[in-house]
């Protein structure tokens, strides 16, 4: 089984003009995937429904990462996960041309808060994505499972089909 | 580059690339279908799924590319004779010919990155359409009609339907008064009329416009799109209904419809490939001898 990531492309600009916003004291922008998930023969669809921007006030002073949000935010996307049955995904931006990868800290903390969206809804998969601006790399924690899969495609669905993970 | 396709190098350095790494799904395999897998067989596309439940018959004879009398009278499946038509035209292809309705192969249909209609009606249109939308699969339809009259005048439609864009519906290609007393008004010229030169016009523009999505050569990337075919005059012209609803946001296909709403996890583990081990190696060959011995 591999992980395909689907999204529109209108929706991909969308999440890379408000990524790329600067904000009053963080160095980058944080937000969310709200996904619906889907079988595809031997692949796991992973289909993006919404995005959730964090509010600047919900950012935390601290200068130890680009940035951080605070327990509101975890919060609120609990709540959505919940609620409304979905997998939730975390994306940030790297603002570079060609194929981003996740920093040590993006790693750690990801680890960290990712297996907390099995609290509220434990048979989805969550995850996290990695934009650049015309490419993506993502990782996904499967229910059941303990460990983290790299997303094997990621694809923007528009008038060009942009094939933006691993796979051409 | 592979010189097989030397002389399609202008559309991009990764083309062939880009489109052996591409899933295309072929929904109907009659005259417009049995074109559109010829054409993407050439093209270089490396996975055609083809979903038809139908077996050849005589009408089907006088348009369905490669399909012979031979065909007609074994009641081949229409299906198979696309996987020949693909495998004659370029033995690199991986097809996985499914002999039934698409909705009986869900998962397989899921799969595609590009899904092309080439179905007879129109609620089997807005069904595939509701089905490409909730897995964000862009859909190309394509169809012809004959209608009464003198002289009988041939029309149809290509049709992109892109997820986010305006759809059928949108189009007003699609209205539910319409659906409704579709089968009593189908088809003039006696049973379902189809010409082969049409749905070679049609198919071929429907591959334009799918390479443009793909290998976008030319900058002119069009969003949803509705052109109309008029069969008489020989002509395309951009249909007019398409300018009123162009960059509207479609109000028939919700942000939350997508996916599967029964979902359930398959608790197993994402494929690994592992070196295999000195046991799997006698165990292969233990098997193999004993499978010998039978």
């Amino acid at each position: 089984m591999n992980v395909h990531f689907k999204m529109t492309d209108k929706m991909r600009m969308q999440v890379i003009a408000d990524l790329e916003r600067p904000h009053r004291f963080a160095a980058e922008r944080l937000g969310f995937f709200r996904c619906r998930v889907s079988w595809a023969k031997s692949e796991l669809l992973v289909l993006v429904s919404r995005y959730q921007p964090i509010p600047d006030e919900q950012y935390v002073n601290d200068t130890s990462a680009g940035c951080f949000f605070d327990e509101n935010t975890m919060r609120t996307m609990l709540q959505h996960s919940l609620t409304n049955h979905e997998s939730i995904f975390h994306v940030h931006l790297h603002d570079h041309l060609g194929m981003p990868n996740f920093s040590r800290i993006d790693l750690r903390e990801s680890a960290q808060y990712v297996p907390d969206f099995w609290h509220v809804t434990p048979d989805l998969p969550h995850g996290t994505l990695v934009l650049s601006r015309n490419k993506a790399a993502g990782l996904c924690w499967y229910p059941g499972s303990r460990k983290v899969f790299e997303i094997a495609r990621i694809t923007a669905v528009g008038p060009q089909i942009r094939k933006l993970g691993k796979r051409p | 580059m592979n010189s097989r396709y030397s002389r399609q190098s202008f559309l991009g350095s990764d083309s062939q690339e880009v489109l052996a790494g591409c899933s295309v799904g072929i929904v109907g395999l009659g005259g417009g279908g049995s074109h559109i897998a010829q054409q993407l067989a050439y093209i270089g596309v490396g996975n055609i799924t083809l979903f038809d439940p139908d077996e050849m018959d005589w009408p089907n004879l006088n348009r369905t590319v490669g399909a012979t009398t031979l065909d007609a009278q074994k009641r081949t499946p229409k299906v198979e004779v696309a996987k020949r038509i693909i495998k004659a035209a370029n033995e690199n292809v991986s097809v996985t010919p499914l002999c039934g309705t698409w909705q009986e192969h869900f998962e397989y249909f899921r799969a595609c990155d590009i899904v092309f209609g080439c179905i007879d009606g129109l609620l089997p249109r807005k069904m595939l359409e509701e089905t490409c939308r909730r897995a964000l699969i862009p859909l190309i339809d394509i169809g012809m009609d004959v209608h009464l009259g003198n002289p009988y005048t041939i029309s149809g439609q290509v049709i992109v339907s892109i997820p986010g864009e305006p759809c059928l519906r949108c189009m007003q290609f699609i209205r539910d008064t319409d659906t409704a007393k579709e089968e009593s008004k189908y088809g003039h010229a006696g049973g379902t009329p189809q010409v082969i030169w049409p749905n070679g016009a049609l198919a071929s523009t429907a591959v334009g416009l799918f390479m443009q999505m793909v290998t976008p050569w030319c900058r002119n990337q069009e969003r949803s799109f509705f052109l109309g075919y008029d069969g008489n005059a020989m002509t395309f012209e951009r249909d007019q209904r398409f300018g009123l609803v162009a960059g509207v946001v479609c109000p028939h296909f919700g942000q939350d419809d997508l996916g599967d709403p029964f979902w359930t996890p398959q608790w197993q583990e994402p494929i690994e490939q592992k070196n295999p081990t000195r046991f799997d190696r006698m165990k292969k060959w233990l098997g193999a001898l004993l499978q010998h011995r039978k």
